[in-house]
């Protein structure tokens, strides 16, 4: 049994895809549609929020996923932390602008590395994966193993997978498992 | 299995949406007025046709965003997608 409250449990198996199970990351959702929204969350990150479908936008602190035409992801490490959070909430919840919701309890991050990686989650996903494994920054959502879950192409053969906390192990395991045979 | 292309993430497999009906009923603006046949003619009768319909789906597992569909029953084709709020495509009323 995987013990998902271990940080940083990684498998490494014989196909060369690396598989680790990591839980610091701070995650935030964003939503929001007028002016203000975008001038706020542009000037407390210093990022512009991706307006195209699939894409993301990255600076040295953060990664933001667009998620959908009014929401979107940001996500660090937890050593970056610097009250990103409460200062987004004063900014934008607290004055009507949108909605911060930090969600980083109910997601886990699961990073896949290796030259496989993209016939290991089309085996399990009905989402074509050709476009989105030649675009570094892609970002997607989809259905892996039957589990909601976001992609972020990170970098080459590097992807950050994001799932619910309550599906996480199974979906570990089925990582694990499936990287066997492709 | 057929693709849907969702106005705001492009083409995806059907499995990451769920259908939400037949599209474009509009609620009635008085219903204390109407009789319980045509109140339950508002509610519950739904145009079950063989041949072009239109459709609201919802792309559940993706953006999760509402948009109306036009799709022909008999074979599953989609003729046409369009966001929440824009008119049908008249050419196939």
């Amino acid at each position: 049994m995987l013990e998902i409250l271990h940080p940083n449990i990684s498998n490494n198996n014989k196909n060369n895809i690396e598989i680790n199970l990591s839980e610091e990351k701070i995650k935030i959702n964003v939503r929001g549609k007028n002016k203000e929204f975008f001038t706020k969350v542009g000037k407390i990150l210093s990022i512009i929020l991706p307006s195209e479908s699939n894409t993301s936008s990255s600076n040295e602190n953060y990664d933001v996923l667009w998620l959908s035409p009014d929401e979107w992801m940001i996500y660090f490490d937890e050593n970056n932390i610097t009250n990103i959070f409460d200062q987004l909430y004063k900014d934008i919840s607290s004055l009507n602008f949108g909605s911060i919701t930090d969600i980083s309890s109910q997601l886990i991050c699961i990073n896949i590395k290796g030259e496989n990686i993209f016939e290991l989650l089309s085996s399990g996903s009905p989402f074509n994966f050709e476009k989105f494994k030649n675009n570094v920054g892609s970002s997607t959502q989809t259905i892996v193993n039957h589990i909601d879950v976001i992609l972020h192409h990170k970098s080459k053969n590097n992807v950050n997978l994001f799932v619910r906390r309550s599906f996480s192990e199974h979906l570990y395991e089925w990582l694990v498992d499936s990287s066997n045979f492709v | 299995m057929f693709l849907i292309n969702c106005p705001f993430c492009g083409e995806r497999d059907q499995s990451e949406f769920s259908s939400g009906g037949e599209a474009h009923i509009v609620r009635p603006k008085q219903p204390t007025e109407l009789s319980d046949d045509e109140w339950a003619e508002y509610l519950f009768m739904r145009k079950n046709i063989k041949g072009i319909q239109f459709e609201r789906w919802n792309h559940v597992h993706g953006c999760r965003k509402w948009f109306n569909v036009v799709r022909d029953t008999s074979n599953d084709k989609i003729l046409s997608v369009y966001k929440m709020g824009e008119k049908p495509p008249v050419n196939y009323k």
